[in-house]
């Protein structure tokens, strides 16, 4: 870039204020100045003023800024696209590996510091993390957009429960179980669905996701319906964390003669969900330099091309929706037995929404930047309760400004490049 | 008899409704191949402003129906129609010559922003409209007799005018040559001195005015809306508009008639439990087997 | 609108850190949704509940401790209910809890008050779910879905004589419910019903169903569910030339009914079964005047939020602040309250119901039915 003197033409910003100020007006005029009251109405003029003078005075700022040589920067920069992942120089060390295992240690601190209350806000944020991580290999790596991935969510948690009440199951036998029942549906969700791509794709799975909560709505005579039902706590070793243990059962705190706290039980999920997502993502880790995760990445980028390399694209996508809903299954199990109780409700599209927003903010495909995401977004809800009602507002912004800052979203996923080696083949 | 023949008139109004949004999602994924998720939500959006309008109009003391009528579809049509054109320019416009993925996430964010913007300045409450006509003409029909209110002939009406209207300006005008031209070869279009921007802009706005006519209509029929309307009536019309062969006109119009059918047939006949399941999975249904729809051209893959 | 925002914030700060720094006191949560869609039956709890309170207060406490409350949002969710209860009763200490309000929040958070053994006492959350589970915490200060639906199925069969009866829901937790309550005290006094559906929640076009319910010809169409989507139904009933009577339940309470229907005459005759006026109660006379003076309606759930905290403070009085015991004292004894003497039986259900029938009329205002 030159560092030419552009003179700015303060008019043309002027103009460009003046007419986004004239569509704000129309735009938020009728819905934010004019507020419903039975077949009545009351006029919020001041509010509309305010809305109306921000988004001048904003895109006055944004035109000016945008004729100086440092606006023109910050567009070029925008508007080159980032495709692809960023290779690192071959043995290259990252910084964080001294943070993982120190991150590590914090985390299976947190339940013997934290109270309880901290305590169930960090189990919910790691059962998003697990569906983050489950999202991510569908959406991130595969770049198969999945709309309904909370029917995998709601597979597990339902799974759960209807063990528990159906057959007797419990936490631990439907754990794998959930796992590969949801495994079982994302295989029969993607066989249809492998022909498609992009938009199409988005839109079945959206409906197979409120195909599922219909479903568990509808169904009353095995799911209760809207009732919901309740889903069992983990045991440990055949004890029970309830006060009163059921017949044939040992209460925890007997056992080892120190008193009852509800505590133990939360203590006892987060372990064993922190476990679970240590493993997943080690085995997230590994899939990824496989040559099955290295499929789905080419897949992702170029399918003709890979189909014309011989990659078998039916197996690829396939393992990609079946590992990713098998994922999201546990992370149902982890939620019901957190909850107690299941019911319809927590399976909306809303939550798939958020679930996508997590891996889109995050940076698709990097697996750093969905756990932070994904304590961002359940975290920061809870800490700004007075804020609850925009929340929504907010993500939604976030996607829309995230797509168009950053299209391949906060953290790039990246990968250390290989040194050549002589091969046989010259 | 009687209850199979309101049966049709029941489907073929909400039929058409469905097929006046269905255009807007056709168009645009017609032209620039993405689906506005959004779109639903514009729809909702002229819920509201319809209501805002009557509200403005009896405020003024307008009183008589088709004055009334006829600037809340003008207020409600203008309004909607900039909304189009805005959300256009802030969420997909910067993203042109991005991967569909992109698109399709801006657009999600974009259908959540309209509805929860909705709900913080208006309150989550139900709304309604006051009724504005009413009566119906009755055919007797062996024992029973069929109802056809004059709101569900208005919403037959209107619909089939605002097809034409738009089929004509597609069909007949210079914009609508340079609409084709740009859905067929965006490229070329340009080298052609089509402003295809400008041109995409429009294919929104259009879009929003059709919806905006729906929305108008059906406010104005059933009464009660809130800001979480647009998302079931959105997949609905999406549904219709790939039955019908997305990027296609008469498709969406067929594919949402068709659909508003086979909904009352299948909740009047079998179970209205499992209506919304029925539709869900003849959509996906119709993907699987047959993906360009009843009218749609397939789509060829180019590398 | 953001300086509101930022003073909102300011003052739960403080109201928070009051709340740490008395902790001597007697702490109650006040549990409903103070955000979100539901954010005005929120206001209703906590208006009741914070009146109550600062009545007991000022009367010398309970054996002379000051309630604190703290307020506890859930907006409804079962998830965010699980979370604020654990809040309630580790970072709280809260020994009782008001609320919730959602049947789908009070019946998540009861397991936790059970393990905590905290009492809980709901003013309006009447799925039977809730005091079924034979948690010995759970009480109610208002009726149950199946209570209601009896009210309603006894004047169907007794009063309208009614024979071809449709049952529609709306697949929600309370709206299916209250239908299947209704159904099955029906069918115990003999009558079948001829219809029996779910309509989907957020759909404005019931006109296939409808056309359904004349083909079976219903002469009365009972409702579960919530005024949204009874509003347009039972105009789109009226359109298509239906006379059945038209009979729901407290769901339809609003006067939005009226205005999401789109006219009064299409809520005409409208019948609903509703827990008997609250305000109409001789015990509650002063504090109705009381609110009245304050500028606040105690319209609603106001008065049973009152209630809900007069039962807990005369509990937690008698068991000397211990929940458990206060728990056990409620399942034999009486309370007078705003609302009448309550008395709760071993499930921690009212023993009498209050339900009674209300009609709407051509203004779109409901009154009592004389029974």
């Amino acid at each position: 870039m030159s560092q030419a003197v552009v003179s700015i033409n303060y008019k043309k910003s002027v103009i460009d204020a003046v007419i986004a100020g004239l569509l704000a007006l129309i735009v938020f005029g009728p819905i934010v100045g004019i507020v419903l009251d039975g077949y009545d109405f009351n006029a919020e003029p001041e509010r509309l003023m305010w809305i109306v003078l921000t988004v001048m005075a904003g895109r006055l700022a944004a035109s000016v800024f945008f004729q100086t040589s440092k606006g023109a920067a910050f567009l070029y920069k925008h508007s080159s696209k980032e495709e692809g992942v960023h290779v690192l120089p071959p043995g290259h060390k990252s910084k964080l590996r001294w943070i993982i295992p120190l991150t590590i240690v914090i985390a299976l601190l947190v339940p013997f510091i934290a109270s309880k209350y901290i305590l169930t806000v960090v189990i919910l944020g790691l059962i998003y993390v697990l569906l983050g991580l489950g999202l991510n290999i569908v959406v991130g790596l595969a770049g198969l957009l999945d709309l309904g991935f909370v029917g995998f969510y709601a597979i597990g948690a339902y799974g759960l429960a209807l063990g528990y009440e159906h057959l007797g199951l419990g936490f631990w036998s439907m754990l794998p179980i959930s796992a590969i029942i949801a495994a079982i549906f994302g295989a029969i969700l993607g066989f249809p669905v492998l022909r498609m791509h992009g938009d199409y794709l988005a839109i079945v799975t959206l409906g197979f996701g409120e195909i599922i909560r219909l479903v568990l709505t509808n169904w009353t005579e095995v799911t209760q319906g809207p009732n919901g039902m309740n889903a069992p706590l983990p045991t440990f070793f055949g004890m029970e964390f309830k006060r009163r243990a059921s017949e044939g059962h040992v209460p925890f705190h007997e056992f080892f003669g120190i008193p009852y706290s509800s505590v133990y039980k939360y203590i006892f999920i987060y372990l064993v969900l922190l476990l679970v997502v240590l493993g997943v993502l080690y085995v997230k880790k590994r899939l990824t330099k496989m040559p099955i995760g290295r499929a789905w990445e080419a897949l992702r980028e170029d399918e003709i091309a890979c189909r014309s390399l011989g990659l078998n694209h039916v197996l690829v996508k396939l393992s990609a929706f079946m590992i990713g809903a098998s994922t999201g299954g546990l992370a149902g199990v982890f939620f019901a037995t957190y909850q107690g109780f299941v019911n319809p409700s927590s399976f909306t599209f809303f939550e798939s929404a958020l679930i996508l927003a997590i891996v889109v903010l995050g940076g698709m495909g990097s697996t750093l930047g969905v756990v932070i995401a994904a304590f961002v977004l359940t975290v920061a809800p809870e800490l700004l309760r007075e804020f609850a009602d925009y929340r929504v507002l907010a993500f939604g912004m976030l996607m829309v400004l995230m797509m168009i800052w950053k299209p391949r979203g906060l953290v790039r996923m990246t990968r250390t490049g290989v040194e050549q080696r002589e091969g046989n083949v010259k | 008899m009687d209850i199979i023949l309101q049966q049709l008139v029941n489907g073929l109004s909400l039929g058409s409704v469905y097929g006046l949004i269905a255009i807007g999602y056709t168009m645009v994924y017609g032209i620039i191949g993405m689906i506005n998720f959004a779109h639903g939500d514009v729809y909702m959006v002229s819920a509201y402003v319809t209501a805002i309008a009557i509200a403005l109009l009896s405020f003024f003391g307008i009183e008589s129906f088709p004055v009334v009528i006829l600037g809340t579809l003008i207020f409600t049509i203008f309004v909607t129609g900039v909304y189009g054109w805005v959300i256009e320019r802030v969420a997909y416009r910067p993203l042109r010559g991005s991967s569909r993925l992109s698109i399709l996430i801006s657009a999600i964010g974009m259908s959540l922003i309209l509805q929860n913007y909705v709900q913080i300045s208006q309150g989550a409450k139900q709304q309604g409209v006051p009724t504005l006509l009413s009566g119906a003409i009755r055919f007797d029909v062996g024992d029973g007799f069929v109802q056809l209110t004059y709101m569900k002939l208005f919403i037959l009406c209107a619909s089939f005018i605002g097809m034409g209207v738009l089929t004509y300006i597609i069909q007949k005008t210079k914009l609508g040559r340079m609409c084709r031209a740009t859905q067929q070869d965006p490229k070329m279009a340009s080298i052609l001195g089509i402003d295809t921007d400008k041109i995409i802009s429009t294919v929104f706005v259009i879009g929003a005015t059709m919806a905006a006519l729906a929305g108008v209509l059906v406010t104005l029929d059933y009464g009660g809306f809130d800001f979480y309307v647009g998302f079931i009536i959105g997949i609905k019309a999406f549904t219709a508009a790939v039955l019908g062969g997305i990027g296609s006109l008469p498709g969406a119009m067929l594919g949402g008639i068709i659909l508003g059918l086979s909904e009352a047939l299948f909740a009047g006949l079998i179970s209205s439990d499992y209506k919304d399941v029925f539709s869900f999975s003849l959509l996906v249904i119709i993907l699987i087997f047959r993906p360009s729809g009843l009218l749609g051209k397939p789509e060829v893959e180019k590398v | 609108m953001s300086n509101a925002v930022i003073r909102k914030t300011l003052v739960s700060l403080a109201v928070a850190g009051s709340v740490t720094l008395a902790h001597a006191d007697v702490v109650i949560g006040v549990a409903g949704p103070h955000t979100g869609a539901y954010a005005a039956f929120g206001a209703q709890l906590w208006n009741g509940a914070s009146a109550a309170a600062k009545a007991i207060n000022d009367a010398g406490g309970i054996d002379g401790e000051m309630i604190k409350l703290v307020k506890a949002d859930d907006a409804c969710e079962p998830k965010q209910a699980v979370s604020v209860a654990n809040r309630l009763v580790d970072s709280d200490e809260a020994v009782a809890v008001v609320g919730h309000f959602c049947s789908s929040s009070s019946i998540p958070a009861s397991n936790i008050y059970e393990e905590a053994g905290v009492l809980q006492v709901t003013p309006a959350s009447t799925n039977p779910g809730y005091t079924d589970r034979g948690l010995p915490n759970v009480f109610r200060v208002c009726g149950r879905d199946d209570q209601q639906g009896d009210v309603a199925a006894s004047y169907i069969v007794d009063t309208l004589g009614a024979k071809n009866v449709a049952v529609i829901h709306d697949k929600g937790t309370y709206g299916k419910g209250l239908a299947d309550a209704m159904k099955s005290t029906l069918n115990a006094y003999g009558v079948k019903e001829v219809l029996y559906e779910g309509l989907t929640r957020g759909e404005k076009d019931f006109n296939a169903l409808v056309t359904k319910i004349r083909s079976v010809d219903a002469d009365v169409v009972y409702f579960g569910g919530l005024h949204s989507e009874a509003g347009p139904f039972v105009r789109q009933l009226r359109e298509q030339g239906s006379k059945a009577v038209f009979i729901s339940g407290d769901g339809i309470v609003s006067e939005e009914f009226v205005s999401v229907a789109g006219s009064p005459k299409y809520v005409d005759g409208v019948l609903m079964t509703f827990g008997a006026d609250p305000t109409s109660y001789a015990a509650g006379k002063e504090v109705v005047n009381q609110f009245r003076a304050d500028g606040i309606e105690p319209e609603g759930y106001v008065m049973y939020s009152y209630a809900a905290m007069q039962v807990v403070a005369e509990a937690l009085k008698q068991a000397d602040l211990d929940p458990i015991k206060a728990a056990d004292w409620l399942h034999g004894h009486k309370v007078e309250t705003v609302m009448g003497t309550k008395s709760f039986d071993e499930k921690g259900d009212l023993l009498v119901s209050d339900y009674v029938m209300y009609e709407w009329d051509d203004k779109g205002k409901y009154s009592m039915l004389d029974m």
